[in-house]
C-alpha cells in the first residue's frame, strides 16, 4: 500500500524553506541537503523520493503525473497554469507582484498604449485585462528594471520582495499584481491512487503550518 | 527552400506496437459498446465553429484548431465528439424512438500550448445515451464505464462519480454573485484549500460554508456520501448517488466506484451525475462523462442525454503490447505462390513474410537482416527449412 511517492522542489531558496518545513515534520532530509551527483533523493525515513528542479519545471513533472507531489511558487503556478490540485499555502516564500514605474511618472496619465516589460508576461497580460486596458509586453528574461532605465518599457510587473532594488533604480511600485507564496500541488490523478498517503502528508504539512501560525 | 519533414507539434506518427496497443484499446471498446446495444456513429472531422460555440461546452476558442472556408465561414476541427451527435440526435435522428445508443470510435483536435507535451490528436472511444433520464441510464453509464476499462485490460482502476447538484445546492444557500460561485468553483476543482478557506472565512456561521470548506476533501469510499450529508444536510443528490451505489453494488461494481462530490469541472454543461475514471499507471484520467440534459435541447429537440468517453491512449498508455517478431521468411519457386500463402496465412501475424527475392542466397541475406530465425523453401521438388 505504501508505495513511495516522488515529491519535486523547486531548487534554491524555496528548496532550503521545504527541507526546514518537511524537518519539522519529522522527515530525515539528509539526501536532499547533500545531494551531490544524485538527481532522486530517496528520503530514509519516510515514503517519499524528492526531486529538485526549476519552477516551471515542477509544474510541469505534477501535471505529467510523473510526480505525485509538488513545491512550486505561486508566481509560477500563475504564469504557466496548468491542471493539478493546489492543496496549500506553505507559507514562506511570501513576496508580491507589483507594477512599478518610473518615480514620479504617471502611468495611467495617457491615452498612449503603455509598454510593461516582465518575466511573466501572462501574470501581466491576465492583470491589464481585467483592467479593460491594452497594453504592449515585452518578455525579459533577465533583470526587468533595466527595461525602463533604457527606456524600452514605461514600467514593469515582477516580483517585489523588500522594494530596495528598485529604490535603487529610481523605481516605485504603485499597485500590487497577485500576492505570492509557495504552495504544495498535487497530481490529480495521484490524490485519487493515494488518497491515504497524500491527505497524511498534507495533513502533517498543515500540522507544523498551524503550529508555526500560532507561534507567530 | 527549408521544408519540413517532421510532424507538427503535437501530432506524433505511431509505429507498430503503439498500433497495436490503441487498436486493442480501440477494438475492446467498440466489441463492449456493440454488445451492449449502441450504434456507430461517424462525423465529419471538420464542424462549424458556431457548433461548439452553442453546445455551451465552455472549451476556450484557441483551445480548437480553426480553419477558415472558401466562403469565409470559421470551421473548427472537431474538438469534441458529444456536440456533433447532439446534433445528429436533435437532426438526423428527430424520427427515431428515443432512447438511442450511440457509440464513436474517433480523433478529436485540440491545439496546445506549444512545449507542453500534450497531444493535439486526441483519441476518444466513447457512447452517449440519449432521450433517457433516471437512475436506471445513470446506473447502466457507469457500469459500462467499468465494464469498459475492464474489457480494455486494466486491473487497478476505478471510476470517481460526482453530481453537479450538490455543489450548486450548497453555493445557492450563499449569497453570491456568479463571479463569486465561479472561483469558488475553480478553488474547488481545484482543490485550492487555502484560497477556498479565504475566501469562506467570513460567512463560518452559515452550515453550507463548512459544507463547502471540506468539498475538496470528500472523495472516496462511499462513505463520503454520509460525511457530506452530515456536514450538508439531507440533499437530494446525495440520497441519488446513494442509490446508485446500491444498485451498483448489488450488481457487484461497487468495488470500482468511488465518489468525488468536489468533481465541479464544466457545472454549466453537466447536469447531474458526473464521473471519471482513474488508473494506476496514468497520471491523467483515462476516462471521463457525466449526464448533459441540456444540450440535445441546443440543437432544437429536448432530450435528456449521458454519456463518456474513454481516453484511448492514456489507457494504452497502461498497457504493454510487444510487437511480434519476424521468425520465418518463406523463399518460393516459380508456381509455389498458392503454397506460399497458404503457410503464410497459418503463420501467427506478423511472424511471417514472403521473400520478394530470386535467388534463395538473397533471401538468406534478407533474412539474416530481419533477424528471422528459419527460411522456408518451398519448390515444386518439395520443401526445405533452413536456419539462419
Amino acid at each position: 500500500m505504501s508505495e513511495r511517492l516522488k515529491i519535486a522542489l523547486t531548487k534554491g531558496r524555496l528548496q532550503d524553506k521545504s527541507v526546514e518545513l518537511f524537518e519539522e515534520m519529522g522527515l530525515d532530509c539528509s539526501p536532499v541537503r547533500s545531494p551531490g551527483r544524485r538527481l532522486i533523493h530517496p528520503l530514509p525515513n519516510y515514503p517519499l523520493d524528492a526531486v529538485l528542479a526549476k519552477a516551471p519545471d515542477v509544474i510541469t513533472y505534477v501535471q505529467h503525473g510523473v510526480c505525485d507531489l509538488g513545491v512550486v511558487g505561486k508566481d509560477t503556478i500563475l504564469e504557466k497554469g496548468g491542471s493539478f490540485y493546489e492543496v496549500l499555502d506553505l507559507g514562506f516564500g511570501r513576496c508580491r507582484f507589483a507594477l512599478a514605474v518610473p518615480k514620479g511618472s504617471d502611468f495611467y496619465g495617457t491615452y498612449k498604449t503603455r509598454r510593461i516589460a516582465s518575466k511573466y508576461p501572462e501574470v501581466t497580460r491576465a492583470f491589464f485585462e481585467k483592467k479593460g486596458m491594452d497594453v504592449d509586453i515585452v518578455k525579459i528574461e533577465g533583470s526587468v528594471e533595466l527595461a525602463p532605465i533604457l527606456g524600452l518599457s514605461d514600467g514593469i510587473v515582477d516580483i517585489v520582495e523588500t522594494g530596495a532594488t528598485l529604490k535603487e533604480n529610481g523605481l516605485e511600485p504603485i499597485e500590487d499584481v497577485a500576492q505570492v507564496s509557495a504552495r504544495l500541488i498535487v497530481n490529480t490523478a495521484s490524490m485519487k491512487l493515494h488518497k491515504q498517503q497524500i491527505l497524511e502528508f498534507i495533513s502533517r504539512c498543515q500540522q507544523v503550518l498551524d503550529s508555526r501560525r500560532r507561534e507567530g | 527552400m527549408n521544408l519540413h519533414i517532421t510532424t507538427p507539434e503535437g501530432t506524433q506518427d505511431r509505429l507498430f506496437s503503439e498500433c497495436l496497443e490503441r487498436r486493442q484499446v480501440q477494438n475492446a471498446l467498440v466489441a463492449l459498446f456493440r454488445r451492449r446495444g449502441f450504434s456507430e456513429v461517424i462525423t465529419p472531422e471538420v464542424e462549424y465553429y458556431d457548433l461548439f460555440v452553442q453546445s455551451g461546452n465552455p472549451l476556450p476558442q484557441e483551445s480548437m484548431l480553426k480553419i477558415i472556408d472558401r466562403s469565409g465561414k470559421i470551421m473548427v476541427m472537431r474538438p469534441d465528439c458529444t456536440a456533433p451527435i447532439a446534433r445528429v440526435a436533435a437532426t438526423k435522428l428527430k424520427g427515431l424512438a428515443l432512447p438511442q445508443r450511440l457509440y464513436y470510435d474517433e480523433t478529436v483536435f485540440r491545439s496546445g500550448n506549444a512545449h507542453d507535451g500534450g497531444s493535439s490528436e486526441i483519441a476518444q472511444c466513447g457512447v452517449e445515451l440519449i432521450g433517457a433520464s433516471g437512475k436506471k441510464a445513470d446506473v447502466e453509464m457507469v457500469a459500462l464505464a467499468v465494464d469498459a476499462l475492464r474489457a480494455c485490460g486494466l486491473e487497478e482502476f476505478h471510476i470517481e462519480v460526482g453530481h453537479a447538484d450538490f455543489f450548486r445546492t450548497l453555493a445557492s444557500r450563499l449569497d453570491l454573485s456568479p463571479e463569486e460561485m465561479e472561483r469558488m468553483r475553480s478553488f474547488i476543482e481545484g482543490k485550492n484549500y487555502a484560497a477556498l478557506n479565504d475566501m469562506l472565512e467570513n460567512c463560518r456561521e452559515n452550515p453550507a460554508c463548512e459544507a463547502l470548506a471540506r468539498l475538496p476533501y470528500l472523495f472516496g469510499g462511499v462513505e463520503v456520501l454520509r460525511e457530506a450529508e452530515a456536514l450538508a444536510g439531507p440533499c437530494r443528490s446525495l440520497d441519488y448517488l446513494a442509490q446508485l451505489y446500491g444498485e451498483l453494488d448489488s450488481a457487484g461494481y461497487g468495488q470500482f466506484v468511488r465518489f468525488d462530490l468536489g468533481l465541479v469541472h464544466q457545472i454549466d454543461y453537466y447536469t447531474g451525475v458526473v464521473f471519471r475514471g482513474y488508473a494506476q499507471g496514468a497520471g491523467r484520467p483515462v476516462l471521463s462523462g457525466g449526464r448533459y440534459d441540456k444540450l440535445v435541447e441546443q440543437f432544437g429537440r429536448r432530450a435528456e442525454a449521458t454519456g463518456f468517453a474513454v481516453y484511448v491512449d492514456e489507457v494504452s498508455g497502461c498497457l504493454s503490447v510487444t510487437a511480434p517478431r519476424l521468425e520465418l521468411v518463406i523463399h518460393y519457386g516459380q508456381g509455389m505462390l498458392a503454397q506460399a500463402l497458404e503457410v503464410l496465412d497459418a503463420q501467427a501475424p506478423g511472424t511471417c513474410e514472403l521473400s520478394p527475392c530470386r535467388t534463395l542466397s538473397s533471401t538468406m541475406n534478407l533474412a539474416q537482416e530481419k533477424g528471422a530465425a528459419r527460411v522456408l523453401v518451398l519448390e515444386k521438388t518439395g520443401e526445405r527449412w533452413l536456419e539462419v
